[in-house]
């Protein structure tokens, strides 16, 4: 068994067994929810360090066949693109279970749901069968919304759930359309196991030696880039983000804002660039002016925003923009960034979140007309959030700005005008926004109302923002770690992107593949061979 | 012994302290103190250690690892060890160190002071990462981290709504320059293809032209970084609010060390600086001086009058760079560390004294009850206003040499009309805080401070004297000399032939005072250091002179209008005029009338947008429309057998009318 199995597998596993313990075990339900978390974490730690830097091909490898007539398996496995973004999933999730104190009514069923989400989400980052890929998504997204509906807060709560709910499913299903699509590109008599199916690196494989039809490229790419944009709160579409964030309870926030936000990424990375190089050449231009909207309008927006939360909602929908730059330059060096940034703002985002849920569980508003002072009274909270905030404006030392810096190098020189503005958005609209929210929480007189506010005393309720600071600044000052990692990976994706634009003619194409590149040709032949057995 | 360890050492002892205080010594006062003291002490300490082992210029001059590596993004994190290294290490663990010791006193009573101890060692250690910086993505790092220390530290007491402000406003500022400098980085790097300073320097010594048509732009870029953090003009408005902060962080922060960041990276990357430019930069430095000279004419805050006086000094500095002339200004900005960080200290301890009192008009009569505090700011204002031997004297003199020389006499006689404006205010400050009658309860009752604020009076003193003919200027010209970098003026290379090789009877000067002096100076010459202390006058006599000329006026101005003064005579004589000089210029208004206005107008925009277009309209829109054809669509499922029965009838009459009537 892989370790990716035990990973994504804990927190399902656990679920099931909170399903037979009584409502009133609140302590053990809680136990059994942080201890399932921290083991997954601890594993994708493990993994992370046994991770080989420089192995060509896919580590920590599983498939199970399933569905044999179409093709579906359980298959699972890491390499640079992943290995970071579980990481950072099983970190958040022990902190989302572990700042899950504030759930005060319903126990057993959030703590359920959360699980569920964090096996989904795992999952579907580690998984290469495109069906699982897209299920687990959607065993993990489905919980959020019933998670908002329920525990969530605010006066419109309600509208918020059926926004989000609205957005994310039609957007799950614009993309499935994508992927099905896409499957269908595959000849008929390939699709079953054992050949191509639903397996990612083998549809990888079959499609850079028989580059998709230039038609079908312009049919598929467009689905997945509205679908996964959608998911990703691309601008225009990304008004369900600050609302849904503002309203949920701040685990589930965490949790989404944080790691499942970063599907929709993952697979246009994973999939839409390498496999339809042509068209995303092409959208590629008009993603680069979409994420300005992000970047520069929605960090407009956030400039109005009076409630913390959805500043912090808005600002997670502009940090966007950067990684959709980074993907929009398809170089190297700015797809590398993108990686980082996603695994950055993960932390980030789970941060700011989880940060502002203890506000909120003390004082029971984000106003920030109303906060004020709080930093005298909030010795460690105080000076996390404001960590949290120069983070989120890019400060060095924090991973945010690795990724960032290295965004605007890749997307330089492809796209001077955007890159100049996107800076601005950088450096000056996020520190206006990040800033003034400091000073508007943290700083000035304390009002008498808050005289008593109580700060994270005890370690437990320390340690999740502990932790996602460490991780941040771990990744902050020593980016190596991440980018021995992801740079081979997104090596091999931008060239299958650059390379085969050309060749649309298919025999064409793939015997100058196969000159071009023998040893990867040979590599694959291997793991076509070996791809039922697991490497140890 | 080659010490490669040293540098490192210096460099990660202040974070050690910095970290180490806020996660186990927050509660224990003093051990903090004595961390984050004895981190920039004993980096002093080895930075002496080093410099006596290795020399100016120790080889290897740079220790580096990989930082971060992207196919062709190669970022190294490095130390570059030179002379400008060196000294500007001297200069922050020195002048810091004074500083920090300082802070024990001052600070005593404070409920944050380990925190406040914290932030300075973080400071510290960004500082040195700038100074040590070989290549841009780390100076830019470091640059960054300055700035959010410097962030922490004015906003030190952050329950006063100014000071909170004046902090973020500090930010905001420097984030704006930052824009620049990022932009200009990405430029650079995209022409020449690496960050590394050495690789940068050989490329264009090679090839002169190799920036091509961007040249001007890439280094006007570049400056914005130092515009920012050296608070030139336009961005020179954080500076005088950032005194909001606590009295020894005005001194180390926001006059000694970070405010000549600007200057040092200028310095350091001069080499990518083309003509017009540096004839921009030139102009830009010398506009500041005399704004900011003529705004601190008005201050009746003694901080803020050291404020102002501390961006015109940085203008001063900025213009010697752009009168391609990095030596005068890497010695204006060691020896105004010196006295700066001395007049910032002892206007501390005024404070102090007075109980947090801040305005001069309140002060008076301080001579006989702090008479430490009186003679060592005195020491600072003689040396600021450039009275020979004070070392101001040496280093302006040097700047108005070099406008001289390059024959650049518009911005000569910029700089020596500031520098009467600037004997008027100090004298100004001088006359109506220390000398005279007590004008308050609070002033008359005022005693010494303690010696541990006193002792680094009196050290920064004896620096601030003697510091300009110690023979700083010729390290830093020796180390620009031996790069290769300058072509210097031969007028100026003889002259430092001459005096390197202490050589009294070399023709040069002989020739220059023709036999009038020839006797007197050959005597005066006997006396040890002598012909340090006359330099200035053998090398250029006519800045010299006008120099100091510049300074007899300014003194008498201000003897005549300011002894014995109760109030500002000044509104009076000059009207309306003054009245602008009080109130800046007026510059911060039109900021916030337009920069942050702007911002405030487009983000109103973009909200109403966002909140009744995408939104309400929108998705509004989609969802009344899916509403209204679900309700138009129930009408049709009423449940009555008639109304179906109606609605099939017309179906099938459709039908046939499609089918048959065509």
């Amino acid at each position: 068994m892989s370790i990716l199995t035990y990973i994504l597998g804990w927190p399902l596993l656990a679920a099931v067994a909170l399903v037979f313990v009584p409502r009133n075990y609140r302590v053990i339900i809680r136990a059994v929810a942080v201890l399932a978390t921290f083991i997954s974490m601890l594993l994708a730690v493990k993994m992370f360090c046994q991770f080989v830097t420089g192995h060509a091909g896919y580590q920590f490898e599983q498939q199970i066949p399933w569905v044999e007539s179409l093709g579906i398996s359980y298959h699972v496995g890491v390499d640079g693109l992943n290995v970071g973004l579980i990481l950072m999933g099983a970190i958040v999730a022990f902190a989302a279970a572990c700042c899950s104190f504030e759930i005060q009514s319903r126990e057993k069923e959030f703590y359920i749901l959360l699980l569920v989400m964090t096996g989904g989400i795992l999952g579907a980052f580690a998984s290469l069968d495109l069906f699982f890929f897209y299920f687990l998504h959607e065993l993990a997204l489905v919980p959020t919304f019933i998670m908002i509906g329920v525990w969530g807060r605010g006066e419109r709560k309600n509208y918020a759930t059926f926004q989000i709910t609205l957005y994310l499913s039609i957007g799950a299903l614009i993309a499935l359309i994508g992927l099905i699509a896409l499957y269908l590109q595959v000849p008929a008599d390939l699709r079953t196991a054992g050949k191509i199916g639903f397996d990612i690196p083998k549809l990888t494989e079959f499609f850079r030696n028989n580059p998709m039809a230039g038609g079908a490229q312009n049919f598929i790419f467009p689905l997945l880039l509205l679908g996964f944009g959608i998911l990703v709160s691309l601008w225009p579409f990304h008004t369900w983000a600050p609302l849904g964030y503002g309203s949920a309870p701040s685990p589930t926030a965490m949790l989404h804002a944080g790691v499942l936000k970063k599907f929709g990424l993952y697979g246009l990375i994973r999939i839409a660039l390498p496999l339809m190089p042509q068209a995303a050449q092409h959208w590629m231009q008009i993603l680069a002016w979409l994420c300005l909207g992000n970047i520069l309008y929605v960090g407009w927006v956030a400039m109005r925003q009076r409630n913390l939360n959805l500043l912090i909602g808005n600002s997670s929908v502009a940090h966007m923009g950067f990684i959709f730059l980074g993907i929009a330059s398809l170089n190297l060096i700015g797809v590398t960034g993108a990686v980082i940034i996603m695994i950055a703002h993960g932390f980030l985002a789970a941060l700011s979140f989880g940060l502002s849920g203890y506000i909120y569980q003390q004082t029971g508003t984000l106003e920030m007309g109303e906060l004020g002072g709080l930093a005298r009274k909030l010795p460690f909270v105080g000076p996390a959030l404001l960590m949290a905030a120069l983070a989120g404006c890019g400060l060095p030392g924090f991973a945010n700005f690795v990724g960032e810096v290295t965004v605007f190098f890749g997307a330089w020189k492809v796209f001077p005008v955007v890159t100049g503005l996107a800076l601005w958005g950088a450096l000056m609209i996020s520190a206006l926004y990040m800033l003034r929210a400091m000073r508007n929480v943290l700083h000035g007189p304390l009002p008498e109302k808050w005289s008593g506010i109580p700060d994270a005393s005890n370690v437990w309720r320390k340690l999740p923002y502990a932790l996602l600071l460490a991780s941040l600044l771990v990744f902050g000052c020593f980016p190596r770690l991440l980018t021995e990692k992801i740079t081979p990976d997104a090596e091999k994706i931008v060239k299958m992107v650059t390379e085969n634009v050309g060749g649309l003619v298919a025999g064409d194409a793939s015997s100058r593949g196969r000159e071009s590149a023998p040893s990867k040709q040979s590599d694959s032949q291997r793991r076509l061979t070996s791809a039922a057995t697991e490497p140890k | 012994m080659n010490l490669e360890a040293l540098p490192w050492l210096i460099l990660f002892l202040p974070l050690l302290a910095a970290t180490v205080i806020p996660l186990f010594t927050l509660r224990c006062r003093t051990t903090s103190a004595l961390l984050s003291i004895g981190a920039i002490v004993t980096g002093f300490v080895l930075t002496v250690v080093f410099i006596a082992n290795n020399g100016w210029t120790p080889t290897p001059s740079e220790l580096t690892t990989n930082w971060l590596s992207i196919g062709n993004l190669n970022i190294d994190f490095g130390l570059k060890l030179d002379a400008l290294s060196l000294m500007m290490m001297l200069i922050v663990t020195g002048v810091g160190g004074a500083i920090h010791i300082y802070s024990f006193g001052y600070m005593r009573e404070d409920r944050g002071f380990s925190r406040f101890f914290a932030c300075l060692s973080l400071f510290t250690f960004s500082m040195l990462g700038i100074v040590l910086a070989n290549n841009f993505i780390q100076l830019f790092i470091f640059w960054e981290l300055v700035g959010v220390s410097s962030y922490l530290l004015i906003g030190f007491w952050f329950e006063k709504p100014s000071a909170a402000d004046a902090a973020k406003k500090a930010f905001f500022t420097n984030r704006l320059g930052d824009f620049g400098f990022l932009l200009g980085i990405l430029v650079v790097w995209t022409a020449l293809g690496s960050l590394n300073f050495s690789t940068l320097q050989q490329t264009l010594i090679a090839n002169p032209a190799a920036l091509g048509t961007i040249a001007s732009i890439a280094g006007l870029l570049i400056f914005c970084g130092a515009m920012g953090k050296s608070a030139q003009f336009p961005l020179h408005v954080w500076l005088p609010d950032a005194m909001e902060g606590p009295t020894p962080v005005s001194a180390l922060i926001h006059a000694a060390t970070m405010v000549a960041a600007g200057v040092y990276m200028l310095c350091r990357i001069i080499f990518l600086l083309d003509p017009t430019a540096l004839h921009v930069i030139a102009w830009i430095g010398g506009f500041t001086a005399l704004l900011s000279a003529l705004i601190a004419i008005q201050q009746n805050d003694i901080k803020r009058i050291l404020a102002y006086s501390t961006l015109s000094q940085l203008g001063y500095m900025v213009m010697a760079v752009g009168l391609s002339g990095p030596t005068p200004a890497m010695f204006h900005l060691t020896t105004h560390a010196f006295f700066k960080a001395l007049l910032f200290l002892g206007a501390g301890s005024v404070i102090i004294a007075l109980h947090h009192e801040q305005d001069i008009w309140k002060m008076g009569g301080l001579r006989k009850k702090m008479p430490v505090t009186f003679w060592t700011f005195l020491i600072g204002a003689l040396a600021l206003c450039g009275v020979p031997p004070f070392s101001g004297f040496y280093s302006k003199d040097a700047i108005l040499a070099q406008a001289w020389h390059t024959h650049n006499y518009p911005l000569f006689a910029v700089a020596a009309f500031v520098a009467v404006l600037t004997t008027f205010y100090m004298f100004r400050l001088f006359f109506v805080a220390f000398v005279g009658e007590p004008k308050t309860k609070e002033a008359s009752h005022a005693h010494e401070s303690p010696g541990v604020m006193i002792w680094p009076l009196r050290l920064l003193a004896v620096f601030a004297l003697v510091g300009g003919f110690i023979g700083i200027s010729n390290i830093i010209l020796k180390h620009y000399f031996d790069s290769g970098l300058i072509k210097f003026t031969p007028l100026s290379y003889r002259t430092w032939e001459t005096y390197v090789s202490d050589d009294p009877s070399s023709p040069y000067w002989l020739n220059y005072f023709n036999g009038l002096l020839d006797s007197g100076l050959r005597f005066l010459f006997k006396i040890p250091m002598m012909h340090k202390i006359l330099e200035p006058f053998l090398d250029s006599p006519a800045a010299s002179f006008i120099g100091l000329g510049a300074v007899a006026i300014g003194f008498i101005l201000a003897r005549s209008l300011y002894r014995n003064a109760a109030s500002d005579p000044l509104p009076a004589k000059l009207g309306g005029f003054a009245t602008a000089m009080k109130n800046r210029f007026y510059f911060d208004e039109i900021y916030e009338a337009t920069f942050i206005r702007a911002h405030d107008f487009i983000a109103t925009v973009m909200d109403w947008i966002d909140r009744w277009l995408v939104d309400w309209g929108g998705i509004g829109l989609v969802r009344g429309g899916t509403d209204f054809s679900g309700r138009a669509l129930r009408l049709m499922q009423t449940g009555n057998l008639q109304t179906y029965a109606f609605l099939f009838a017309l179906g099938v009459a459709v039908v046939l009318w499609f089918v048959l009537g065509k």
